[in-house]
């Protein structure tokens, strides 16, 4: 000990005796303060990306068929989703995952996408004056304009009629302005202009009550198909066991509407698809503004805020093609009154209010969610709506399912993230049906089907005898079918069927007795995550699950590898860093077991062993390592303790995912502290050793030589 | 007296490229235990190798070299180590002290290497002997802020710490003024007469000669003969060889 203690004594010394120490144990101290920084932050990012990753769709370890072809990548790939073979035994594996030990939650889960349009603007003005004729004239129509009274029908008939004629008028602006632009290369097709010229007329309309029938068809037919605006959202969505679901993450929150009733069909929208891309966009931008201007940004000196403040301005057309002729007198009535215009037009008042300063904002933000916002649909998809979702199946046809939206829904921490705010929720069975599976209710569906019809199934092997042989009885004369219009084309009928879904209840059982893609698993403990996935690995070898499961940072796919890779070039830095005070070391310690020959010489004369005199040099170097490095570590966590009083603020939405909120707040880890320490005490030893051993080398009788 | 020290017909020899120098040729030569022995000669005469043969810093091309009984050549790298440790204590001609040690340190080192006593005890033998030197005051100090007299007084403690048989030096008042130098040889005198350590230390200067029971005159790799301190410093005066000069050859 006192051997050790005087070792140490003299390294100290002889580091204090060489400028050059200062130098490598600036290095040393510089690579352990960037390490234990940068180490630190990407452990608390990791950590937050773990949080959210985990929190808002993955769950600790993802399971699925582990036939599938392509991996699981929760978040796609390159813009496609995984090509996963679907499992069709869940309630089998459920069983078995849930007897794991560890696994606290099993939530059977599909993820998928598609394209949902909601009607332009004319078609829904124009469904509406054909509901409200039909219920004028006593023809099918829905139970809610049929008990109107004649007179509030035929009010809502002009209204809609001079809506319809509002549209026309932004339309036939639209392609005035076309035409001015023409050699700008947008061309007016002739046909459409022609149509445009004819609905324009007063005559039109004033025959329009002739044959309101024909005159809407040629409306639907030719003036419709003008307007380009159809909007088109793409929503990516999860379909899953929403009550599991509720239960296993539960930092989801519903933002508007209603959870999902336990066991009902039903759609929730990630509140940020919602506000980014269902809300008006001269809304959107408004609270956009709000935002901004509510973090200190100016509407005066930000490019980004100028540049919403013009478009606003510039595209009422927006608003003004939503509004029918009553909703467009008394806009304009108040608008005037709030601005203290003249202005008659609603366009350009709708540019007046739109054009806001930093003076007036707050004022213009209040009268446009006052005046305006109640007369327009704030929404494309409102809460309650039925939701019309087309999506590819398997084999490749489309399907139609409509679902009911219940609420909006966030991660509580990630409203603002694109990532984790882009997925919605559905529930298995509409997933099911849009992905071609049979479900419960298409199984029903079918039986009843071939009940009616009389149609058995044959098996391919008899099929030749069943058809042609004799007694055939399957082959049946072909009868031309009678189709009421009204009723099996049109809404009516299918509408029930639509109802009857909505409200239909299901039991656990059903939901988990079906195909699914994949499945989230929550555990007790995370920090056992490897060792479970082990242990699942195992039982699905032994009972033949044919799952494969991967963690969580898999699932995630290249979102997952963000921080491996980060951390790859922290350790690239942190080992040039380290090198270079490797060959820095190497060479002072060699200059210095040259200078210190005789003494080390002496030391062995008078009796020092080969041992004692590697250890001093090693100790030497060590010392030097411990005292920089430690002084680096402390160095680091103290600038990360600095950094998390305040935290760091995430720059932009994206970020919100990786910070798991608005902010990261780093904390001082063991890990990057003992891998600095561990990095230190390699770099140190293994730089001296080539010198230690020259040391020990030094015969005694340099002592004598020295000064001959 | 016993022989704690006997060297026959030893041969040392160097290669310097292709040449070999011969520094030894055949020297024989025997020391009692308690005496204060003076190795003489000229610069090249093999004084330096003859202790380092002695010191057991480094072994006999040929011939035998025996050591408080141990025979050199048959003792490995690190008995050799352990047989410099325990036997022999070191006195340099530029004092060789550790410049990141204090006084104390310094002299405590070799007994920090022996590892037989505890700090207490350390201190109480390391402060005697500074003591004896007359150091005890400086025992904070720091080597290059003593004098060279100072310093050579550090390294005779530090030979002395272990209660060595044997304390060899190479020309220890070499690089210090003849006051100083005297100084030190009283010293050295004074703790062979207290002690009965065996002091074997060489030299080229007359005045250090006289100090010595006896005197080894080598040149040019042999021993020319063992004399008392009076006629060698004749015969390093140039003066005739006394009569009573005694030639000893095993």
């Amino acid at each position: 000990m006192d051997r050790v203690v005087l070792l140490v004594r003299m390294a100290i010394r002889n580091l204090l005796a060489s400028p050059i120490n200062l130098l490598i144990g600036g290095l040393i101290l510089f690579g352990t303060l960037v390490f234990v920084i940068l180490g630190g932050l990407l452990d608390s990012l990791n950590q937050s990306m773990q949080r959210s990753v985990v929190g808002s769709l993955a769950g600790h370890i993802q399971i699925y068929s582990s036939a599938s072809k392509d991996e699981l990548t929760l978040y796609g790939q390159m813009g496609s989703d995984p090509d996963l073979k679907a499992i069709t035994d869940f309630p089998r594996i459920e069983e078995a995952l849930s007897k794991v030990e560890n696994v606290k939650m099993v939530v059977p889960m599909g993820v998928s996408g598609a394209l949902i349009t909601s009607g332009n603007i004319v078609d829904t003005t124009l469904e509406k004056l054909r509901d409200l004729y039909k219920a004028r004239d006593g023809k099918p129509s829905p139970p809610k304009l049929a008990a109107l009274p004649r007179d509030e029908l035929d009010r809502r008939i002009v209204s809609e009629t001079s809506h319809m004629r509002q549209i026309i008028k932004v339309l036939r602006g639209d392609a005035e302005k076309a035409m001015t632009d023409m050699l700008n290369g947008t061309a007016v097709d002739p046909y459409n202009l022609e149509a445009l010229r004819r609905v324009e007329h007063d005559e039109f309309w004033a025959d329009f009550e002739k044959d309101p029938y024909a005159n809407l068809e040629f409306l639907e037919n030719r003036i419709a198909p003008i307007v380009t605006d159809t909007s088109m959202v793409f929503l990516r969505y999860v379909g899953t066991d929403l009550d599991k679901f509720e239960q296993s993450f539960d930092r989801m929150r519903v933002i508007k509407g209603t959870p999902v009733p336990r066991g009902h069909r039903g759609f929730l929208i990630a509140d940020l698809i919602h506000e980014e891309q269902m809300k008006l966009k001269t809304a959107r931008r408004l609270d956009k503004i709000k935002d901004a201007r509510a973090n200190g940004r100016l509407i005066a000196t930000d490019d980004e805020l100028k540049r919403f403040v013009k478009e606003n301005r510039l595209q009422t057309r927006e608003l003004v093609l939503q509004l029918d002729g009553i909703k467009t007198q008394a806009l304009t009535k108040s608008l005037q009154d709030a601005l203290g215009s003249k202005e008659t037009a609603i366009g350009p008042l709708l540019s007046e209010l739109m054009t806001t300063t930093d003076e007036n904002f707050d004022q213009r933000y209040q009268q446009f969610y006052g005046l305006v916002v109640p007369q327009v649909q704030l929404y494309r998809v409102n809460v309650g709506d039925m939701l019309t979702i087309k999506a590819f199946t398997k084999s490749g046809y489309i399907q139609n399912v409509n679902v009911k939206v219940y609420g909006t829904f966030a991660f509580t921490g990630l409203e603002k993230s694109p990532l984790a705010g882009s997925t919605s929720l559905m529930d298995l069975m509409s997933f099911r049906d849009l992905y071609g599976y049979l479900t419960a209710d298409k199984a029903e569906e079918l039986k009843e089907i071939q009940k009616q019809t009389g149609a058995k199934t044959i098996s391919r092997e008899n099929a030749e005898d069943e058809l042609f042989g004799e007694g055939a009885e399957v082959v049946a004369e072909a009868t031309a079918g009678v189709i009421d219009p009204d009723t099996a084309m049109s809404g009516a009928g299918r509408k029930l069927r639509e109802e009857d879904l909505v409200r239909r209840v299901y039991t656990e059982h059903e939901f988990n007795d079906g195909v699914v893609l994949n499945a989230a698993l929550m555990l007790n403990d995370p920090t056992r995550l490897d060792e479970t996935l082990a242990r699942i690995s195992k039982l699905s070898d032994e009972q033949n699950l044919g799952i494969k499961a991967i963690s969580w940072q898999k699932a995630s796919g290249l979102l997952g590898q963000i921080i491996n890779v980060f951390r790859a070039l922290l350790f690239v830095a942190v080992a040039i860093i380290f090198f270079i005070a490797m060959v820095i070391i190497n060479n002072a310690m060699m200059m210095a077991t040259i200078q210190r020959t005789q003494v080390i010489g002496t030391m062995r004369a008078i009796g020092a062993q080969r041992g004692l005199i590697l250890s001093m040099v090693l100790v030497e170097s060590m010392v030097l390592g411990l005292l920089f490095g430690g002084l680096g570590m402390l160095a680091g966590s103290g600038v990360l303790g600095a950094i998390a009083a305040k935290g760091i603020a995430a720059p932009n939405d994206v970020m919100y995912f990786f910070f798991s909120g608005p902010r990261l707040i780093p904390h001082v880890t063991g890990a990057p502290l003992i891998i600095a320490l561990v990095i230190i005490l390699f770099v140190t030893v293994f730089s001296t050793l080539l010198p230690a051993v020259m040391a020990t080398r030094i015969s005694p009788l340099r002592a004598m030589q020295a000064d001959e | 007296m016993s022989a704690i020290v006997t060297i026959q017909d030893v041969v040392k020899e160097y290669n310097l490229g292709a040449t070999v120098v011969q520094a030894l040729r055949g020297v024989s030569l025997t020391v009692d235990k308690g005496e204060f022995i003076s190795i003489a000669g000229p610069s090249g005469s093999g004084k330096t190798t003859l202790l380092n043969l002695i010191g057991c810093v480094d072994t006999a091309t040929r011939g035998r070299v025996e050591v408080a009984g141990k025979n050199t050549a048959e003792l490995s790298e690190r008995e050799l180590t352990d047989l410099r440790l325990n036997t022999i204590g070191f006195i340099f001609q530029s004092f060789n002290l550790v410049s990141v040690l204090t006084v104390f340190q310094n002299v405590e080192f070799p007994l920090l290497l022996q590892n037989k006593l505890n700090a207490k005890e350390r201190k109480a033998r390391v402060e005697a002997l500074l003591e004896q030197v007359g150091l005890l005051t400086h025992q904070k100090h720091r080597p290059n802020e003593l004098s060279g007299g100072q310093r050579q007084r550090v390294a005779i403690a530090r030979a002395l710490v272990t209660d060595p048989l044997i304390v060899l030096a190479d020309e220890p008042t070499a690089n210090l003024d003849s006051e100083t130098g005297q100084a030190i040889l009283d010293l050295m005198k004074s703790l062979n007469q207290q002690k009965g350590t065996t002091f074997i230390f060489s030299t080229h200067d007359h005045r250090v000669m006289r100090y010595a029971n006896a005197v080894v005159r080598l040149a040019d790799g042999k021993v020319l003969g063992r004399e008392s301190p009076e006629d060698a410093v004749a015969h390093a005066m140039g003066l005739e060889t006394p009569k009573h000069a005694e030639v000893r050859t095993p």
